[in-house]
C-alpha cells in the first residue's frame, strides 16, 4: 500500500496541489489585483514538485518498489510513464509561467484557469501511465475536459467560444469512435487490459475466425480514435481552429502537453494491444497506415502553414507538422529494439521545450492591444526590441532543426530511427518536409530583422512580464542543453522505452 | 612539479580547460563589453588572456616533459575528456564522439607556439592598430582567433580538430574583411572562405570514411589500430546499384582505404594550406591588418594542413601514393610560388608568396616521411615569416606616416634606404631573410637543409601487395625541384631587402590618383607625381619592436634544437614516439647514404648562389639587369606579375562555368520555373489551397466529414486482403533455394503456385513457401490471399538468381512488369 502511495505520487502530487490551489483560490483574500500571479507561481511549484518527484522516481527506479505493481493494470508505473510525468509536468509548469503573465495582460484575470490546466495533466498523466481501455478513457477524458473549457476561457471572444464548441464536439466524436473499438475489442476477448488483449490477440483469439473481422474493424475505430488526439491529417481541421482561438497559454499546453500524452497513449496501445505480428506487419497491419497518415500530415500541414498569415495559426500548422515527424519515429518501432521508441521519447521532450518556448516568446512580443498576431505586427521588431525578437528567432531555429538546439538532434535522431527500419522513404520525405518547414519559420526571421513596418499599421509592442520571461529562459537552458549534451537524455529516453516482443 | 601532476593526472588533464578557456573570455569580454572597456580595458583584457594561457602552456608543456616516458612506442599524452558530444553509427558498432583534448610533443611545441607568438602579435597589435575604431573588435577576433587554434591544435579526434579548423577558418575571414567598407577586402575575406570550404569539403569525406572503416576519430585509437584499415576497396561499380552492362569494366576499380582518407584530408589540407590548386586566397588575405598576416596567414593557420598531415602520419604512410601527392604537390607549389614572387612589388605580396613557397618546403618533408623535419620547418617558418611580416608592418607603418596612402606604402618601389631610419627594424629583417634564405647556422638553413635532405634520401615502403610504390628517382625530382625553389627564395628575399632597406628613400614623391595611374600596367619605371616633403619615416615604438627582436633571435638560434649536421637533435628525439608508428614505413633509399655533408654544401651554396645574385643585380647594378630582363622579356615578365594569371584563368574556366551555370540557371528560371512550372504549380497550389480553404470553412461538418473521410481510408486499407511477401534469398546464390514468408494478417488464408500452373483449390494456412531458381534464370511465384471477408487478392513474384556476371541485367523485363515484383539479388560482397 505504502508503496502503491509512493508509485503514484507524481499523479497525488499534482493532484493534491491543485486541490491546495482551488482552496487558496476559494477562500484567500486579495489586496488588489487578480489572483493570476499568485496560482501561476503556485501553479509551476506543483508543477516542477511533480516533475522532480518523478523524475526522481526514474532515477530510483521503480522496480524497486515492489507494491508498485500493484495498481496495473490500470495505471503502469514504469520508466515510460515517468518519464512522460516529467515532460507532462515541465510542459505544463511553463503554460503555467506563461499565463501568469497573458492572463493579467489580456484581462483574463481569473482563477479557475489553472486548476483546469492542473486537473487537465493530472488526466494526462494518467492516460499515459494507462494500462487498461477504462483508465484510458478516463485519463483521456480528464485532460479533454478541461482543454475545452481552457479553449473557451476568453469568454468574450465569439471566436474563442467557438473554437471550444468545434474542439467539444469533434473531440466527443473521436472519443466515441475510440471508445466504440474499444468495446468490440472487450467484446471480442471479453478482456479491458492490454496485455491479456495482446496475449489473446497473440494466441489467435481461440481460433474463432468470424471475430477477427471484429477485430480489423476495431483497429480501424481505434486508429481514427488515436490519429484524432495526435491531430493527424485528416483528422487535424479542429487544430488550427482551436488553437487560434484558444489563449496562447491554453494553445502551448494544447500542443504540447495534451500532444506528448496522446503519442505515450498511442505507444502504449499499439504496442500493447497491437503488439503481434499480424497488427504490426508491414504488409497488412497499422505500420503502413500510419505511413500514410504521417507522409499526409507531415506534407499537407507543411505547405498550408507557408501560406498563413498569422504566427499563432502557423505554428499551429507548424504542431501539427511536427506530429507527422513523430508518427515517423512510432511507425519506426516495428524494428524490434527501443531506438525508434526513445527517438519518439526524446523528440517530444525537445520538441516541448521548442514548442512552449515559441509561444512563450510570442506571447513576450505583443501587450494588450498591440498583439503579435500576424507576420506584419512583427515587421521591424528585432530593430526595437532584439531580445524579444532574438528569443522567438532561437525557438522557431529549434523547430525548424538548426544544430546545436535540441530541435536539431530531435530530428536526426527520428531520420536515424526511420533510416534503421528501413523507411528510406519516408524519412527521406521527413527531411524535405523539414526543408519546406524552415521556410516559413525563416519567414518570421524576415519579418522581424529585414522588413520595416509599414506607416501607420498596427504592430507589436512587446510586453513585461517575470513569468513569461521566467518560461523562456527555461525553456532557451534546456534547448541548449539537449542541443549539446543530446546523448544524456537520449540514454535516459532508451531507458524509458517500452519492452514489447 | 609532482604537486601540479597530482592535481592534474594525465588522464584528467583539466588544466588545458583554463588554457583554452582564457582566450576565450577575452573574446567574449572583448566582443560584448569591448565598447564600454575602453582601448586600454581591452588593450589589458587581451594581453592577460593570451600571455595568461601561454604562461599555462608553459606549466603544462614542462609537466609534458617531465612526465615519466610511456613504454615503448606510445607517447606520452595527457587527456582532457570534457563531455561526451554525441553517438552516431559507424560501418560496424555505434562511434561516441567526446569533447576531449589532448596535448603530446607534437600539440605540445604547437601550442606553445600559438599561444607564444600569438602574444607577441598581440603586443604589437596593441600599438599598430591604435588609431583604428574597431580596435576592440579586432582584439575580440584575435583572442577567438587563439581559441580556435587552441582547439584545432589540442583536440584528441578529428571531429573536435573540425570544429578548431572551422573556427580558424571563421575567424580569418573575419579578419581579414575586417575593414569591411572596403569592397576589395571584404571580398577578399569571401575569397579565403569559399577556398577554405572547398578544402573542408574533403576533411569531411575523409571523417566520414573514418567513421564507416575504422569506427573512431580519436587519434590514439586509429594509431593503435591503424594496420586494421589497410584493405582494397571498391570504387566502381558500386555495389547494389543497378548500371547498365557497359558501364561495367571487366576489371572492378579498386583502392586502399588509407589511400582515400589521406588523399580526402590531403584535399583539405589543400585549401588550409594554401597549396596548388587551391592557394590563390593566401595572396588576397594580405588585404587584412598586417598582424593578422603575421599570426594567422603565416606563423599559425595556414601551417594546420602540416600540422593534419603529421598527426594522421600513421594514415598517410600506409599510403606510399598519397605520401608521393603530397611531397609532389609540395614541390610544384615551393617553386611555383618563388616565381611569382620574384615580379611582386608589394611588400606582403612577396611574403605572401614566399609563405606558399615555405609551406610547399613543409609538405616536402611531411610527404617524404620526414615528419619530424617537416613539422621543425613549420617551427622556424613561424620565427621568421612572423619577424618578417611584423617588419613590414612596421615598415608600413612609417611608411603611412609619409605617404598616407595604403597601396602605396606597402609599395617597395616607394622605399628604399630605410635602414637609416629604421635600424631595429632593418636588423631583424635581415636576420630573418638570412633565415629564410638559408643562411648557414640560422634556424632556416637547419629546418630547410633537413627537409631537402630526406626528401632526398627517403623512401616510403609497404608491406601491402598491390599499392602502388614510388620510383627512386621521385625523390631526386622532389630534391631537385626544391633546390630550384630554394635558389629563387634566397634571390627574391633580398631583392625585398634590397629595395626596402638600401639606396636612397624614393617615397618623397608620390602619385595621387595612384588607382588609375598603374592599375593593371605598371611598370617599373617612376610616375610623374607631385613632390611631397614631410616628416623623415621613423622607427615604431617599443610594442612594436620588442616583438620582432624575440622572434630575430628565435629566428637565428631557434635551429639549434634540431641541427642533425652538428648532432644536436633535441627536438627529433622528443617527437620520436608520436612518429614511431609512421617511421616504421620510411627507409633510407639505397645509395643515399653519407650524402649528408655534401648536400650540406649545395645547401650553402643556394644561399651564396641567390643572395650574391640579388646583390649584384639591385645593389652593384642598382636594379639594370632586371629592367634589362623586363625590356627583353616584356610578356614574360608582365605574365608572372600577373601571378601566371591563374586568378584570370579560375575566373574564365571555372568561375566562368559556375557563371554559365548561373546564366543558364536563369534563364531556366525565367522561362522554364517562372513560366511554367511556377505557373503550374501556383496553379495547384492555387487550387489546392482553394479546395482546402472551402475545408477549412469553419463548419464544423465540413470537419466531422473529414474525419469520416479517414476513417473510410483507414477501413478501405485495414479491410482490405493484402498479398505481400519477404524473401529470404541467403541461400539463392548457393544452391538455388529461396523462401517466400507471407506478410501475417488477421484471419489470412494463402494458397501459393509456381509457374503458370493452376492454383490449389482450397486456401490453406501455409504462410511459408520454398522454390528452386536456376542459375540466371527468372522464376514465377504467385501468391494468393484470402481474408476473413472472404475477397481475394493476388501478387506474382518473378526473382532471378543473379551469378555475380550481371546476367539478370541482360533478361529482357516480362512483358506483365507492371505486376511483377522483380528480386535481384546481388553478388555477395566480401566481408569486411
Amino acid at each position: 500500500m505504502k508503496d502503491a502511495l509512493l508509485a503514484l505520487a507524481p499523479i497525488l502530487v499534482v493532484a493534491f496541489g491543485g486541490l491546495g490551489l482551488m482552496m487558496t483560490e476559494a477562500f484567500g483574500t486579495r489586496k488588489k489585483g487578480g489572483p493570476a500571479s499568485d496560482l501561476a507561481l503556485g501553479s509551476f511549484i506543483v508543477f516542477m514538485a511533480g516533475a522532480v518527484v518523478s523524475a526522481s522516481l526514474w532515477a530510483a527506479g521503480p522496480e524497486q518498489l515492489p507494491g508498485a505493481s500493484s495498481t496495473a493494470p490500470w495505471l503502469i508505473v514504469d520508466r515510460f510513464t515517468l518519464f512522460f510525468d516529467t515532460v507532462l509536468c515541465l510542459g505544463a509548469g511553463l503554460s503555467a509561467l506563461m499565463a501568469g503573465g497573458y492572463l493579467p495582460e489580456h484581462r483574463l484575470d481569473r482563477g479557475e484557469f489553472f486548476p483546469l490546466l492542473v486537473f487537465s495533466t493530472v488526466g494526462a498523466m494518467i492516460l499515459a501511465a494507462s494500462g487498461d481501455l477504462l483508465s484510458l478513457f478516463i485519463g483521456l477524458e480528464t485532460m479533454s475536459i478541461g482543454v475545452y473549457a481552457m479553449v473557451g476561457f476568453r469568454r468574450g471572444s465569439l471566436r474563442s467560444t467557438e473554437a471550444a464548441v468545434k474542439y467539444f464536439l469533434l473531440g466527443s466524436f473521436a472519443a466515441a469512435l475510440l471508445l466504440y473499438g474499444g468495446a468490440l475489442i472487450y467484446g471480442i476477448t471479453g478482456k479491458t487490459d492490454f496485455a491479456s488483449i495482446g496475449a489473446a490477440i497473440k494466441n489467435g483469439l481461440g481460433g474463432r475466425q468470424a471475430d477477427f473481422g471484429m477485430l480489423l474493424v476495431a483497429m480501424v475505430l481505434v486508429l481514427a480514435g488515436l490519429a484524432f488526439k495526435v491531430s493527424s491529417v485528416p483528422f487535424h481541421m479542429w487544430t488550427p481552429d482551436a488553437y487560434e482561438g484558444a489563449p496562447t497559454p491554453a494553445t502551448s499546453y494544447m500542443a504540447v502537453a495534451v500532444k506528448s500524452a496522446a503519442f505515450a497513449m498511442m505507444l502504449r496501445v499499439l504496442l500493447g494491444v497491437f503488439g503481434d505480428s499480424a497488427s504490426m506487419s508491414w504488409g497488412t497491419g497499422w505500420p503502413p497506415v500510419l505511413a500514410a497518415l504521417a507522409l499526409l500530415t507531415m506534407t499537407v500541414s507543411n505547405l498550408i502553414a507557408g501560406r498563413q498569415e498569422s504566427v499563432k495559426r502557423m505554428l499551429a500548422y507548424s504542431s501539427i507538422a511536427h506530429a507527422g515527424y513523430v508518427l515517423v519515429g512510432v511507425v519506426a518501432v516495428i524494428k524490434p529494439g527501443s531506438d525508434a521508441q526513445a527517438s519518439v521519447l526524446f523528440y517530444l521532450l525537445s520538441y516541448t521545450v521548442s514548442t512552449a518556448g515559441a509561444f512563450a516568446a510570442l506571447i513576450l512580443c505583443g501587450s494588450r492591444g498591440r498583439e503579435a498576431v500576424s507576420f506584419e505586427d512583427l515587421a521591424g521588431l528585432g530593430k526595437r526590441h532584439p531580445v524579444a525578437a532574438f528569443a522567438l528567432s532561437f525557438f522557431l531555429l529549434s523547430l525548424a532543426g538548426m544544430p546545436p538546439t535540441a530541435g536539431f538532434f530531435g530530428k536526426f535522431y527520428i531520420a536515424r530511427a526511420g533510416i534503421g527500419a528501413g523507411l528510406n522513404v519516408l524519412t527521406v520525405l521527413l527531411l524535405l518536409n523539414s526543408v519546406i518547414a524552415a521556410y516559413y519559420y525563416l519567414r518570421v526571421m524576415v519579418f522581424m530583422y529585414m522588413r520595416e513596418p509599414a506607416p501607420g499599421a498596427p504592430s507589436a509592442i512587446p510586453m513585461r512580464s517575470g513569468y513569461v520571461t521566467a518560461a523562456i529562459v527555461l525553456s532557451a537552458v534546456l534547448v541548449v542543453l539537449l542541443g549539446v549534451w543530446p546523448s544524456t537524455s537520449l540514454k535516459v529516453a532508451i531507458d524509458s522505452a517500452l519492452t514489447f516482443r | 612539479m609532482e604537486q601540479l601532476q597530482l592535481q592534474f593526472p594525465s588522464s584528467d588533464f583539466s588544466l588545458l580547460a583554463l588554457i583554452l578557456l582564457l582566450p576565450l573570455v577575452g573574446a567574449f569580454v572583448n566582443g560584448v563589453f569591448g565598447k564600454r572597456l575602453g582601448n586600454q580595458g581591452v588593450r589589458a583584457m587581451a594581453l592577460t588572456a593570451v600571455g595568461g594561457s601561454f604562461l599555462l602552456c608553459l606549466v603544462a608543456f614542462a609537466m609534458l616533459v617531465a612526465a615519466p616516458h610511456g613504454h615503448g612506442h606510445t607517447a606520452t599524452r595527457f587527456t582532457w575528456n570534457a563531455w561526451r558530444w554525441f553517438t552516431i553509427d559507424g560501418g560496424t558498432s555505434a562511434v561516441p564522439l567526446d569533447v576531449a583534448f589532448s596535448i603530446d610533443p607534437l600539440s605540445g611545441v604547437m601550442m606553445l607556439v600559438v599561444t607564444g607568438i600569438g602574444f607577441l602579435i598581440h603586443l604589437y597589435s596593441t600599438a599598430y592598430m591604435k588609431a583604428d575604431p574597431g580596435y576592440y573588435r579586432f582584439f575580440a577576433y584575435l583572442n577567438l582567433f587563439i581559441f580556435s587554434m587552441l582547439v584545432l591544435v589540442l583536440g584528441d579526434n578529428l571531429a573536435v580538430l573540425f570544429v578548431g579548423w572551422e573556427g580558424v577558418g571563421l575567424c580569418s575571414y573575419l579578419l581579414i574583411g575586417f575593414w569591411f567598407n572596403d569592397e576589395k577586402k571584404s571580398s577578399a575575406g569571401k575569397k579565403a572562405f569559399i577556398a577554405n570550404r572547398i578544402g573542408d569539403f574533403g576533411l569531411l569525406v575523409a571523417m566520414a570514411m573514418l567513421v564507416y572503416y575504422a569506427g573512431t576519430l580519436r587519434f590514439s585509437t586509429l594509431e593503435e589500430s591503424h594496420a586494421s584499415l589497410g584493405q582494397m576497396r571498391q570504387l566502381w561499380p558500386i555495389a547494389g546499384l543497378e548500371l547498365p552492362s557497359w558501364l561495367i569494366p571487366t576489371e572492378p576499380i579498386r583502392a586502399s582505404v588509407p589511400t582515400l582518407v589521406a588523399l580526402a584530408l590531403f584535399v583539405g589540407c589543400i585549401g588550409k594550406s594554401a597549396q596548388l590548386p587551391l592557394y590563390v586566397w593566401l595572396p588576397d588575405a594580405m588585404a587584412g591588418p598586417t598582424p593578422v598576416s603575421a599570426l594567422i596567414h603565416a606563423a599559425t593557420m595556414v601551417t594546420a594542413g602540416i600540422y593534419l598531415v603529421a598527426r594522421t602520419s600513421f594514415i598517410f604512410v600506409q599510403s606510399p601514393f598519397a605520401m608521393a601527392v603530397v611531397a609532389g604537390i609540395g614541390a610544384l607549389t615551393a617553386v611555383f610560388a618563388a616565381t611569382i614572387a620574384f615580379a611582386q612589388t608589394d611588400l606582403k605580396k612577396v611574403l605572401a608568396y614566399s609563405t606558399i613557397s615555405q609551406l610547399g618546403y613543409m609538405f616536402i618533408g611531411v610527404g617524404s616521411g620526414a615528419f619530424a623535419a617537416g613539422f621543425f620547418h613549420v617551427l622556424t617558418h613561424a620565427f621568421f615569416k612572423g619577424c618578417l611580416f611584423l617588419c613590414a608592418g612596421s615598415v608600413i607603418h612609417a611608411m603611412h606616416h609619409v605617404i598616407h596612402d595604403e597601396e602605396q606604402s606597402q609599395d617597395m618601389r616607394k622605399m628604399g634606404g630605410l635602414r637609416k631610419h629604421m635600424p631595429i627594424t632593418h636588423a631583424t629583417f635581415l636576420i630573418s631573410c638570412l633565415a629564410i634564405a638559408g643562411c648557414p647556422m640560422t634556424s632556416g638553413f637547419f629546418s630547410k637543409d633537413e627537409v631537402l635532405f630526406k626528401a632526398f634520401s627517403s623512401q616510403i615502403i609497404t608491406a601491402q601487395k598491390g599499392l602502388w610504390v614510388a620510383p627512386a628517382w621521385y625523390g631526386q625530382a622532389i630534391y631537385a625541384l626544391g633546390v630550384i625553389g630554394a635558389v629563387c627564395t634566397a634571390f627574391y628575399m633580398f631583392r625585398a631587402y634590397f629595395l626596402t632597406f638600401w639606396g636612397e628613400f624614393r617615397g618623397w614623391t608620390i602619385v595621387k590618383q595612384a588607382k588609375k595611374a598603374h592599375g593593371h600596367h605598371a611598370h617599373d619605371a617612376h610616375h610623374e607625381g607631385e613632390p611631397l616633403r614631410g616628416q623623415a619615416p621613423h622607427e615604431s615604438p617599443w610594442q612594436m619592436t620588442l616583438p620582432l627582436a624575440v622572434l630575430a633571435v628565435f629566428a637565428l638560434f631557434g635551429g639549434l634544437v634540431y641541427a642533425e649536421p652538428l648532432h644536436l637533435t633535441a627536438l627529433e628525439r622528443f617527437w620520436h614516439p608520436v612518429f614511431a608508428t609512421a617511421s616504421t614505413h620510411v627507409v633510407e633509399r639505397a645509395g643515399a647514404h653519407g650524402m649528408m655533408l655534401p648536400l650540406l654544401f649545395v645547401g650553402a651554396a643556394i644561399f651564396a648562389v641567390g643572395t650574391g645574385a640579388a646583390y649584384v643585380v639591385y645593389v652593384v647594378k642598382n636594379g639594370q639587369p632586371a629592367a634589362a630582363f623586363v625590356s627583353a622579356m616584356p610578356g614574360l615578365h608582365r605574365i608572372v606579375r600577373d601571378k601566371w594569371r591563374i586568378d584570370e584563368l579560375y575566373q574564365a574556366t571555372i568561375l566562368g562555368f559556375f557563371d554559365a551555370l548561373g546564366e543558364t540557371a536563369v534563364a531556366m528560371d525565367k522561362w522554364l520555373i517562372d513560366g511554367v512550372i511556377a505557373r503550374a504549380t501556383a496553379g495547384i497550389v492555387q487550387v489546392f489551397g482553394a479546395i482546402l480553404r472551402l475545408l477549412q470553412t469553419g463548419r464544423v461538418q465540413v470537419y466531422a466529414a473529414s474525419m469520416v473521410l479517414g476513417t473510410a481510408g483507414i477501413a478501405w486499407f485495414a479491410l482490405a486482403p493484402h498479398a505481400t511477401a519477404e524473401l529470404d534469398s541467403s541461400k539463392l546464390r548457393s544452391n538455388g533455394e529461396l523462401i517466400f514468408t507471407a506478410a501475417p494478417g488477421h484471419g489470412y488464408a494463402y494458397r501459393w503456385a509456381e509457374g503458370d500452373a493452376a492454383m490449389p483449390s482450397e486456401f490453406g494456412s501455409k504462410a511459408v513457401f520454398t522454390t528452386q531458381v536456376d542459375r540466371c534464370a527468372t522464376k514465377t511465384v504467385r501468391l494468393e490471399v484470402k481474408n476473413v471477408f472472404g475477397s481475394t487478392t493476388e501478387t506474382k513474384f518473378t526473382p532471378c538468381r543473379e551469378m555475380g556476371n550481371n546476367c539478370c541485367a541482360r533478361i529482357a523485363p516480362s512483358p506483365q512488369a507492371s505486376t511483377t515484383q522483380p528480386v535481384k539479388v546481388a553478388p555477395v560482397e566480401g566481408s569486411r
